[in-house]
């Protein structure tokens, strides 16, 4: 409020005079007191909510972790399955298997050998030849 | 050694020391907020956070008025920056305005106040600054973000528009 001399002139100051006394009307101020413990309860406030959320993403990122380690450890549906070890007793106990000329065995009580063909022998050659 | 009564996230701030500015920032509240009481309480808690939780932290590169000062304007610009549009569209469809709920500014008939409502947003602010919270203006400029030759530009255009627009209450005040 001060003129190039540094001085402040007398307009300058009547109005000021003017517009604080037009602005002191109006401006009551409420007690520090109650705006200040306001302010502290609000920032209390903020400071739950956040640790809340904090928590709460925590919690969720820890599931996500866990499922993430459970599903790691089994087969994917597309990656085929690891090989086992035959073990050829269970395998034999576990199956049966017939050829289909088994028919022909003598435990089927079918022999065309059982009794043998007579044959016609000669000493007598006919000919030259052996008949 | 620290002040007992010093803010826990802002050493440099005691609660007297704001205590002692409340009244003066709460005036600065109310200019910013339109004399909007609810809203200038508002911005004062906020205010408040702001410094407890040491989100403005201060520094001494200024006074501490200077400094609550220029955190209220900033939280007071954002804060009517994201309610501006809404503001607009509300004012645009209410047909029948109600002005009941016309914010209580300083004394309406005063002239000296009116012919200060009718300057330019920057030469309002930097007057009432300089004027009524009885900043220099080197501090005006910094709490309104603006560099001291510029705050001194809008001073001087202000007093000549205020002395052009109350010339009878300047006879008077002769």
């Amino acid at each position: 409020m001060n003129d190039e001399n540094g001085n402040t002139s007398n307009w300058e100051k009547r109005l000021a005079t003017a517009l604080k006394s037009s602005l002191e009307s109006k401006d009551k101020t409420p007690p520090f007191d109650a705006v200040f413990a306001a302010a502290e309860r609000r920032r209390r406030d903020s400071k739950r909510q956040y640790a809340g959320l904090a928590g709460a993403a925590m919690v969720a990122a820890v599931a996500v972790a866990v499922v993430f380690m459970i599903n790691a450890g089994a087969p994917t549906p597309d990656s085929p399955a690891l090989p086992k070890l035959l073990q050829v007793a269970e395998l034999m106990d576990s199956t049966d298997w017939s050829a289909p000329s088994d028919v022909l065995l003598p435990t089927h009580e079918f022999d065309i050998y059982q009794e043998l063909p007579v044959l016609l022998e000669s000493t007598k050659p006919a000919e030259g030849a052996l008949l | 050694m620290r002040d007992a009564d010093a803010l826990e996230n802002n050493p440099e701030i005691t609660r007297s020391a704001l205590e002692a500015i409340h009244g003066q920032v709460f005036g600065w509240a109310l200019s910013r907020c339109n004399y909007d009481r609810a809203a200038a309480e508002d911005i004062m808690q906020q205010a408040y956070v702001e410094l407890l939780s040491g989100n403005a932290l201060f520094r001494k590169k200024s006074t501490l008025k200077t400094f609550v000062f220029s955190v209220v304007q900033n939280l007071a610009r954002s804060r009517y920056r994201r309610l501006a549009t809404r503001l607009r569209l509300v004012r645009e469809h209410a047909a029948n305005a109600d002005d009941s709920f016309l914010p209580e500014e300083p004394d309406r008939n005063s002239d000296v106040w009116l012919a200060v409502r009718h300057l330019p947003v920057r030469q309002r602010d930097i007057i009432e600054l300089v004027f009524c919270r009885e900043l220099t203006i080197e501090e005006a400029a910094s709490v309104m973000g603006i560099t001291t030759g510029t705050g001194r530009v809008h001073y001087d255009r202000a007093k000549k528009a205020l002395r052009a627009a109350l010339g009878s209450l300047a006879d008077d005040m002769k």
